[in-house]
């Protein structure tokens, strides 16, 4: 749904100083997910001082190596002055390292920044996530930049990098970066959780109550209506020579309207009784259901009126005798051996 | 009951939208085999607000036999020692990064809203005996994908609580306490809350064009290409149509419950009939006893002792009741579960018979 960004030229990535890496030069494309881009976010909101937070990125990488999925992030502590960068480099494999237990399909990916600059601790710290020991090495690690600066919306942008030989010396703290194309991508699954969280953006506090499915639904269905009511409006107004009048639209109306099945109305009629009548068949046996389960917890704990000498004493009286715990009611009437004052019973008996 | 801890009641649940979707990510990769995880956060002037989660490692490195079955090590990972470790060890690293560092509970998913059975039970009276706001968010992942998200968080009722502490499920002790499978756990409404870094990103991701005025298309390829993002809510995907797989699968489970009550059941006749039984047995020989006292005292002999059988017999232990509330407990989640669906599934095909009859 987020579109990808157009007019990327795919160049052949710059190739890591390995003679292994020669079949791996196809262009690389980044997915991010909401949660990750959610995690950098809450981040930025809790890192404290004026300079950027940096973490690290966790996904999934395609089996040839041509797109990476970034699934989650982790945020690391670092110190950053005008002349020295420090990064919690212990911190960073300990929780790399339970990150991963915890998701063992994924793998340290690259990492983020909240700002949208690249500097030379940039190079620093990229050389440090792309390294054979510490890093994605042979894979190229992904450093994605999200912008976080108030008033904007926030905008991944994703680069890999290669060495810049300039001497070497200053290998460790230089390095070349590429923009690759990368964008949010959300799935079925994700739709369900950004629906409801976004209901509430539009909103003073920023939050909203988790609501039932009926509540969604009619939202939803005034939201349609919404939309027909100016689509309406749209071609009363080209019918009334108010709108300027448009085949375009016209014909992509034109093919919505034409998705619309042609049933015999006896056919739907049929259909729907059918339906209906199963979804209120499953309402009524799950409600008799839970009434017959409710009842039989309550004659379980009941005191029942004669039942206390009745139990103690003899064979004799064995129709009684399990009337006490209601366990043995339960058991009678479930059975269809019930009398005729249990007749609730009776609808549970099919299902058996 | 003097120990029980003094309950203040939760005001109110916000999760931050964080959260929600680490949840879901996490529960839906994972699925359909369950998921759990830690839900950390702070308790504010009575609100818990849950600020951040992570998942438990599901996988045991092989350490307990008895628990082959990967769904059950999942359902259980709270409890697993090594998983209490990683928890702590997670919350101390989440601190340093300044993420408020508060076990505030845990989350699971379920499917059709069969969560309640004796693992959660015991996870959550494990996070709840230590801290009384302890919540448990369950995400229902079969449901999430029908449209609307389920998203539920639970707590055991106080009364539940000390029950359990004794552990004492007898009929007895149910009857003294007056505890009945309503009560076992309680629901608590849920807000969700954005920070303003993830609004403004929620925005960027489904705002409304950014031109008021746009430009007429030229062709229906040029609408095709350029269609704008799909808003995310109201989502339409709550209008989806499925209703038989929601119907097979209610039914099943509820198949299943009416089995587990029967099992429970045949358990309590059993006990009746042990009881009963015994209780024969030992009746005959006190008038056995009886008379032979009686006997006794006309020859003018000493008595033998009548409480005897209380050495001589065993009565029956009962069994617990516990199973067949969360059993009860389950079917009345389903039921609501149902009503939930009938409501909202009539009212959408009574919309597509109005549309289809449409004169």
């Amino acid at each position: 749904m987020a579109r990808g960004p157009e007019g990327f030229i795919h160049m052949s990535r710059p190739l890591a100083p390995t003679p292994m890496m020669h079949s791996n030069i196809a262009p690389l494309n980044v997915k991010i997910q909401p949660q990750a881009v959610m995690s950098i976010l809450d981040a930025k909101s809790r890192h404290l001082g004026p300079s950027r937070a940096i973490g690290a990125l966790i996904g999934v990488r395609s089996e040839d190596g041509g797109e990476v999925t970034v699934t989650q992030t982790f945020a690391i502590p670092h110190t950053e002055t005008e002349d020295q960068v420090e990064v919690d480099v212990d911190y960073q494999k300990q929780v790399l390292a339970m990150t991963l237990k915890a998701s063992p399909r994924e793998h340290l990916l690259g990492w983020y920044t909240t700002s949208a600059e690249l500097n030379s601790f940039s190079a620093l710290i990229q050389n440090f996530f792309a390294s054979p020991e510490t890093g994605t090495h042979p894979h190229p690690a992904v450093h994605l930049t999200l912008e976080t600066t108030p008033g904007q919306t926030p905008k991944p942008t994703c680069y890999i990098s290669s060495h810049v030989a300039v001497s070497a010396e200053r290998a460790a703290e230089t390095c070349f970066f590429i923009e690759v194309p990368c964008r949010v991508s959300t799935n079925e699954t994700d739709r369900a959780g950004l629906d409801m969280i976004s209901s509430g953006i539009n909103d003073e506090s920023r939050t909203a109550p988790v609501v039932s499915d009926v509540q969604s639904l009619r939202r939803t269905l005034e939201s349609q209506i919404d939309m027909l009511t100016r689509v309406g409006e749209y071609v009363g107004g080209v019918l009334d020579e108010e709108e300027e009048p448009n085949h375009a639209l016209g014909q992509y109306l034109m093919n919505a309207l034409s998705l619309a099945p042609k049933v015999d109305p006896a056919d739907i009629e049929r259909d729907f009784n059918n339906h209906i009548q199963d979804v209120l068949m499953v309402s009524y046996l799950a409600n008799t259901i839970r009434t017959q389960i409710d009842l039989s917890q309550k004659l379980a704990v009941a005191v029942l009126g004669n039942d206390k000498d009745a139990e103690g004493k003899t064979e004799g009286s064995n129709e009684k005798g399990p009337q006490r715990g209601g366990g043995g009611k339960r058991g009678r009437g479930g059975r269809g051996g019930g009398g005729g004052n249990r007749e609730p019973r009776e609808p549970r008996e099919p299902q058996d | 009951m003097a120990d029980v801890k003094k309950s203040v009641p939760i005001a109110g649940i916000q999760v931050e939208s964080l959260v929600v979707m680490k949840i879901v990510k996490h529960c839906s990769s994972t699925f359909p085999s369950a998921a759990t995880g830690c839900l950390v956060g702070m308790d504010q002037n009575g609100v818990l607000e849950v600020t951040n989660c992570f998942p438990f490692p599901s996988v045991e490195a092989g350490t307990d036999s008895h628990q082959n079955d990967a769904a059950n090590t999942a359902a259980s990972a709270p409890r697993a020692k090594s998983n209490l470790t990683y928890q702590n060890e997670m919350i101390r690293q989440l601190k340093e990064v300044n993420v408020d560092a508060n076990n505030v509970g845990w989350y699971t998913s379920a499917t059709m809203g069969n969560f309640v059975n004796m693992n959660f039970i015991e996870n959550q009276y494990m996070y709840q005996k230590d801290n009384d706001k302890a919540i448990t968010l369950v995400h229902d992942v079969s449901r999430s994908s029908q449209g609307a998200l389920s998203l539920r968080a639970f707590q055991l009722t106080p009364l539940f609580m000390s029950t359990y502490k004794e552990g004492k499920f007898s009929t007895e002790s149910l009857r003294s306490n007056k505890l009945t499978h309503k009560e076992i756990i309680k629901e608590l409404p849920i807000n969700l809350h954005s920070s303003h870094l993830i609004t403004s990103f929620l925005h960027g991701l489904s705002g409304p064009p950014d031109v008021s005025e746009v430009d007429m298309p030229v062709s229906v390829e040029e609408i095709e290409r350029n269609a704008p993002p799909v808003p995310l809510n109201p989502s339409i995907d709550g209008l989806e149509l499925s209703i038989d797989p929601f119907l097979e699968k209610t039914c099943d489970l509820l198949l299943d419950s009416i089995e587990s009550h029967y099992t429970e059941l045949n358990n309590h006749q059993y006990y009746q009939r042990q009881l009963a039984r015994e209780q024969t047995k030992i009746s005959t020989w006190q008038t056995k006893r009886k008379s032979e006292n009686a006997q006794r005292a006309a020859a003018k002999q000493p008595l033998l002792p009548e409480d005897e059988w209380q050495r001589l017999f065993k009565l029956p232990q009962e069994p617990s009741r516990l199973e067949g509330m969360l059993n009860a407990t389950q079917v009345d989640q389903y039921s609501k579960q149902v009503d939930n669906f009938t409501a909202s599934i009539s009212a959408k095909m009574f919309a597509v018979r109005g549309t289809l009859l449409y004169e």
